[in-house]
């Protein structure tokens, strides 16, 4: 007996060592042409209104392919990437998927993590979308994913709250610091930064200094742009926000908020909280828990001398086919529909913000249903000269760097110098750090 | 001397045994033998290749985690002893043959089911916010309001709490060991002259003191391994001041990729947590044979 579990458990070594040793084969199943009856899994993360939308698409795929069933599998941003990285270590990630810039880089490196989609042409259209833009979903050449559109993080404002306070939505650094003063006296404040998962505190800092100094925080092949000054005024920006009651200081925030998202706190919906730094295609979860018509799309913020550099775009979110789907033909015919398909355009409108696919888009416009507050952000953007955000920016370690630094500035326990010290630190180790293990990064 | 042997009555062959437990052995070789050894190995490489223990002496240079192990004793020496007694106290006041008793154990375990989930987490926040109902009762009172999720101690305490909260489980266990204890003992005490509070130190805590240690290792164990409150409630925040190594660990691997890390992480975990439970063993043992 002890003889039969002794060598049970030294199979299990060797079964372990060979899993570590070797790495692991994907079998990837060709695509054949047609579309055969299965089931798919398609994974997303949002708010209400995308949820909701979303679904629809799904039964409207239903009327038309009732062979072909597709679970929904859905929740919002917090853990979401947490949620795919663990099924995708496992093998049991769903079969189409929508999935962040950055993902590409840590779960693709070599382009092998999601299916290439352009063996898949026979069932997905990408013939209303530039190269630019399908450039954004190249992984080491291959295209791993389709960018759904193009967004930027832009100011929205509480219009009633602004109203009772008689303030105008600011146009420059200097207007929005002013502000400050007029909605401390009511014990209110004119805009949110956070640190959490939104992490819109640093993303502010870096546009006022990308716009200041015309340099760029992590440049697109993964190098920091920034000086160790350029990250000490930019935290120096975050605290003179805080000193002058223009954001609430983290501990004042987490202690009104504890762990919930701005947009499901009593103090932005109790307007305490009059303007919000968020994605075009993602403000719809904050408009919908004001009235009708409140939330407001204001003006991206300027120099004095009118300079309104440094804003910055990217591709909001992507879709993805699992390099293991059985259903390569079936998983691109489901995404082609929720891309390119003027009825499923109708049902999503700008849940995901302006489609970058002229298909989706021309539909949008035809229909009148390309209006909102992701359209009058876009078209801000549009009229700004942006920068696309480096996707090194967004990985989740870098984030936590961030992070580290505003809540110790914020705090107290480090003043600007030591925590930019710290960080320039941290960040120029840790991209040295991902291209030494990838060589097949830029 | 002659060795007695039983004849086989029903033809059972030698390997009938092994068959009949290895629905277990299969279950303990998949999900306990090979994650095991699988976790050890991955914490000796970077998620592709071999690394050695540069994992280990990473971890064990980094302030980071040093600080997170930190949080994680401090977490574990509040809660573990107020637990104890705050359980051991309710599990008395149930043993006193009330009325009801069984509506009060159900009471008193419902919240050990709850777990650290969504409704408990937003109950949390309606208790614990500036604008909580804490806040709002420690201010009728006339005292001043607590910074509890801002404040890198409250923070801690209201995680405790959380747990305290939920002592249901050793509350049962300690009632289950009282019930055990003969009668008697106390009726030949009061004869005696024993009063209620020499008769606790004399006749309950020496009875229990074996139940007394398993919920203290239990406990222990599961303070060490805390997750799932902290992650819900504070984040790990402020500053990390309830970041747990469990945390941390969650952290390295699904947030950061960091297989390696967070694999060698959970195997040093293990062992503190072994080691721990080997002294409490050691330094207990007198005390635990006496009662033999």
């Amino acid at each position: 007996m002890k003889k039969f579990i002794f060598k049970a458990a030294a199979l299990c070594c060797a079964l372990s060592l060979s899993a570590c040793t070797s790495k692991k084969a994907v079998s990837v199943t060709p695509p054949d042409g047609s579309l055969d009856k299965c089931e798919l899994r398609f994974s997303w993360w949002g708010g209400d209104d995308r949820h909701e939308a979303t679904l629809k698409t799904i039964d409207l795929w239903s009327k038309k392919h009732p062979d072909i069933t597709i679970t929904p599998e859905y929740g919002g941003w917090d853990g979401w990437t947490e949620k795919v990285t663990a099924q995708m270590k496992g093998g049991t990630e769903p079969d189409i998927m929508q999935i962040n810039y950055d993902w590409l880089i840590t779960m693709s490196p070599d382009g092998k993590g999601f299916y290439d989609l352009d063996s898949l042409s026979g069932t997905l259209d990408l013939s209303g979308f530039d190269e630019d833009t399908l450039s954004f979903g190249r992984a080491d050449g291959k295209l791993n994913a389709v960018t759904v559109s193009l967004s930027g993080r832009g100011l929205f404002y509480n219009s009633e709250a602004y109203s009772a306070i008689g303030a105008d939505y600011p146009r420059t650094w200097s207007d929005l610091i002013a502000l400050g003063e007029s909605f401390g006296s009511h014990d209110a404040y004119p805009l949110d930064l956070d640190i959490q998962s939104g992490g819109t505190a640093w993303y502010l800092a870096v546009v006022y200094i990308q716009q200041k100094t015309g340099r760029q925080f992590i440049t697109l092949d993964g190098e920091l742009g920034f000086t160790q000054e350029d990250i000490r005024d930019a935290l120096d920006f975050y605290k003179l926000l805080e000193d002058n009651h223009v954001i609430r200081t983290v501990k004042t925030r987490t202690d009104e908020d504890g762990n919930a998202a701005l947009y499901q706190s009593s103090e932005f919906i109790g307007e305490k909280v009059a303007g919000v730094l968020e994605w075009g295609s993602a403000v719809g979860k904050y408009e919908a828990v004001l009235p009708k018509g409140v939330l407001e799309a204001g003006p991206l913020l300027a120099g004095e001398n009118g300079n309104n550099s440094g804003w910055m775009i990217k591709p909001s979110l992507l879709y993805a086919v699992s390099g293991h789907t059985k259903y390569p033909d079936e998983a691109a015919a489901f995404m082609d529909l929720l891309l390119n398909d003027e009825e499923c355009a109708k049902i999503l409108g700008t849940t995901r913000g302006i489609p970058a696919s002229r298909k989706a888009s021309s539909a949008l416009e035809k229909s009148g249903a390309l209006t909102g507050l992701s359209k009058e952000s876009q078209d801000i953007l549009n009229e700004t000269d942006t920068i696309t955000i480096s996707p090194y920016m967004e990985l989740s370690r870098m984030k936590s760097f961030y992070n580290t630094a505003i809540e110790s500035v914020s705090y107290g326990t480090a003043d600007t110098e030591a925590a930019a010290e710290q960080m320039y630190r941290s960040v120029t180790e840790y991209l040295e750090k991902i291209k030494n293990e990838d060589p097949n990064l830029p | 001397m002659k060795t007695r042997t039983y004849r086989n009555p029903v033809g059972v062959s030698r390997y009938t045994g092994l068959l009949l437990i290895s629905p277990f052995i299969i279950g303990a070789l998949l999900l306990i033998i090979y994650p095991f050894v699988s976790s050890f190995i991955t914490g000796l490489t970077d998620g592709s290749s071999f690394v050695g223990f540069e994992n280990y002496r990473h971890i064990l240079s980094d302030e980071n985690i040093r600080s997170s192990a930190a949080v994680t004793l401090k977490y574990a020496a509040i809660l573990v002893p107020l637990k104890l007694i705050v359980s051991l106290a309710v599990a008395l006041l149930l043993n006193m043959e009330l009325k009801g008793i069984g509506i009060f154990c159900t009471v008193f375990y419902i919240p050990s089911i709850l777990g650290a989930n969504l409704a408990v987490i937003i109950m949390w926040q309606y208790l614990f916010t500036s604008e909580g109902l804490v806040n709002q009762l420690l201010e009728a009172v006339g005292l001043s309001p607590v910074s509890w999720y801002g404040d890198t101690d409250a923070a801690l305490f209201i995680i405790v709490l959380l747990r305290l909260w939920e002592f249901g489980s050793t509350m049962i266990i300690f009632l289950a060991a009282l019930r055990d204890i003969p009668r008697e003992l106390y009726e030949a005490a009061r004869v005696d002259g024993c009063g209620r509070t020499r008769a606790f130190f004399s006749i309950t805590l020496p009875q229990i003191r074996n139940v007394i240690f398993i919920n203290l290792v239990l406990q222990t164990i599961a303070a060490m391994q805390e997750f799932n409150a902290p992650y819900m409630i504070t984040g790990g925040g402020p500053l990390g001041s309830t970041r747990t190594i469990g945390m941390y660990i969650y952290e390295e691997m699904f947030t950061y990729g960091d297989e390696g890390t967070a694999n060698a992480l959970s195997w040093l975990l293990f062992m503190v947590i072994a080691l721990i439970v080997l002294i409490m063993y050691r330094t207990t043992g007198r005390l635990r044979r006496e009662d033999r």
